[in-house]
């Protein structure tokens, strides 16, 4: 216990943000250090007594990808659902410590939940289109903030949709029910849902693991070209997956940050030795 | 062997639920026959209900009964959604379990003690506070001035109604709850994901999801308000005719048939209660398939 214990603070101490700029200009195809979009600093959640995450500090950088990466259990679900409040909804779930989403601390009471959902966007392990039409189901979400006349209406909705490749399969049957559609479909469809309200940041929570392989790797090349605009956050069990879509990688364990960095270098050479025993799935 | 002893067993069992519904429509028509007979299509208009010259109508029962059940969804449904709604959604957690258990209470209590319980308190203080309230309240407005007039009785077909809407409150609730409860947490979260707010979240997403549900907890407390019988009789007023105004005396189907068994002498008479109890039957099946052909129409809505 100890040794983990030691282990957790040598991490955290390897981890300052210097240490993350220099290997981001030392790594040759980034050619600028991109913004903290999200700071999230010391971080604690807690489900009623229970202690979920411990004292969690790292950056979600600006049109990056980071990935978090983790067996059961670790809290990279409970992290993600932090950064748009999500846990809001259950009494007796809290978290201490500091969120900054472009400088503004988000867990500040007073802040309106709503308007900050709509900046940070979700997409959850299973498909969860509304029980809506399919233009309905990306119009919903609009004309929660803003009221649109049809033709800008309609134009919002085919960019969303083309946004995640789903316009060509869906443009003849808009008014079809989107529960008819296929789970790689429905879950692309759930992503341009979250797209169409134009929100800045997209938390994608294991958004393959209820996938066929195929629709996953559509899912993973929509990540990469979402990321162009988008500050995006997922979670998977699939190492490959991690390793494939992000530019940054986090590790936990038990509620810690074990390791973060960028992601070729945690794939490649991690500095802990429990981030190494994960990645080459000696447990987890 | 022991498959084909289950198939068989089974099947009787079945076949038991066919049989007693054809012998309930077999003897309820064919008890109504002498009265069908004597009286024709024109029993269903016909206000007037007298023993002694022995003319028989059912305009005003199944007025009375129609018009308690549906002010009783009027005020029971909404009610019935909110509490449903705020158990699932909003309720804190030490709240939930005292607000299910009274619910489930309310269920439990037999008609007789509403019946007496609002023929002794609730008629009374209707009497001195809502209805003189209601009257005054509306008696310059046209129309509905004459849904309010006339003296408090305090009985009448408001009180049934209003005691037909607390009894069908902890059915329709219960059912709403327990099909909200089936909306899956992820597709409300993807709502509140959205930056919906907890209203939103029920109208667009958990009433559309569950609306099958909800109209069949709807269904089912409109069942029991069409055929409540011993509360009604005791607020209802048992007058056979169609008053103007809610504040007057009337009956129902249910409640004439409780009250009039015992004194029916007399074929025709006998059979015209009969025919009244076929005409209920009739009514709730109208109401059933009325619901199922809601929802297959909504079914084919939702595919187009």
């Amino acid at each position: 216990m100890n040794d983990l214990e030691s282990k957790t603070v040598s991490a955290m101490q390897e981890r300052p943000n210097v240490d993350l700029t220099k290997t981001v200009i030392t790594d040759d195809t980034k050619v600028e250090t991109p913004a903290e979009k999200i700071s999230i600093r010391n971080l604690n959640f807690y489900y009623g007594e229970n202690r979920a995450l411990n004292s969690i500090s790292l950056p979600l950088f600006d049109r990056r990808v980071t990935a978090f990466i983790g067996p059961s259990g670790c809290g990279k679900s409970t992290l993600l659902r932090i950064l748009n409040r999500m846990y809001d909804l259950y009494p007796g779930q809290r978290a201490e410590g500091e969120v900054l989403l472009d400088g503004q601390n988000i867990l500040a009471p007073g802040t309106d939940l709503n308007m900050l959902r709509a900046r940070v966007g979700m997409v959850f392990q299973k498909p969860t289109p509304f029980p809506m039409s399919i233009y309905d189901n990306i119009a919903y979400g609009i004309r929660l903030y803003e009221k649109l006349p049809k033709s800008e209406m309609n134009d919002r909705v085919e960019d969303a949709l083309k946004r995640t490749a789903l316009w060509d399969e869906v443009k003849d049957k808009l008014n079809a029910s989107g529960l008819g559609l296929s789970g790689g479909q429905q879950q692309r469809l759930c992503i341009a849902r979250s797209v169409a309200v134009r929100p800045s940041v997209l938390l994608l929570d294991e958004p393959t693991s209820a996938l066929d392989p195929i629709s996953t790797a559509k899912i993973e090349e929509l990540i990469y070209q979402l990321k162009t605009d988008y500050t995006i956050a997922i979670v998977t069990h699939n190492m490959q997956q991690a390793a494939r879509a992000s530019d940054f990688s986090a590790f936990m364990y038990l509620g810690d940050l074990v390791e973060y960095g960028t992601t070729d270098q945690l794939f490649t050479k991690p500095r802990e030795t429990r981030t190494e025993d994960y990645i080459t799935g000696r447990f987890g | 062997m022991l498959d084909g002893v289950v198939k068989v067993l089974t099947r009787i069992a079945a076949i038991t639920v066919l049989v007693m519904l054809g012998g309930v429509i077999v003897a309820l028509v064919d008890g109504s026959i002498p009265a069908l007979r004597a009286y024709g299509f024109s029993f269903i208009y016909t206000e007037s209900w007298n023993p002694v010259t022995e003319k028989f109508g059912a305009a005003a029962p199944i007025f009375g009964t129609v018009v308690t059940s549906f002010i009783a969804m009027l005020i029971g449904v909404p009610l019935s959604l909110g509490i449903a709604i705020f158990l699932t959604e909003l309720c804190p957690p030490r709240l939930k379990r005292p607000i299910s258990t009274a619910i489930e209470l309310l269920a439990g209590i037999p008609s007789i003690i509403y019946g007496i319980w609002g023929l002794f308190v609730l008629a009374p203080l209707l009497q001195r506070t809502l209805q003189p309230w209601l009257i005054s309240a509306f008696e310059d407005i046209p129309v509905l001035s004459n849904l309010f007039a006339g003296p408090p009785y305090g009985i009448g077909i408001l009180t049934a109604a209003l005691i037909l809407s607390i009894m069908v409150l902890p059915f329709i609730t219960s059912i709403t709850r327990d099909v909200f409860e089936t909306v899956p947490p992820m597709l409300k979260e993807s709502a509140y994901g959205l930056g919906c707010t907890t209203w939103e979240v029920v109208r667009d997403i958990v009433l559309p999801y569950t609306r099958t549900g909800v109209i069949g907890g709807v269904m089912l407390g409109l069942g029991r308000a069409l055929g409540e019988t011993m509360a009604v009789t005791f607020v209802i007023g048992n007058a056979h005719r169609i008053a103007n105004s809610l504040l007057a005396p009337g009956t129902t189907i249910s409640a004439s048939i409780a009250n009039e068994f015992t004194e029916a002498d007399g074929e025709l008479y006998t059979s015209s209660l009969i025919a009244l109890g076929l005409i209920l039957f009739v009514i709730t099946f109208i109401v059933l398939a009325g619901a199922r052909l809601l929802l297959a129409r909504m079914k084919r809505a939702e595919g187009k």
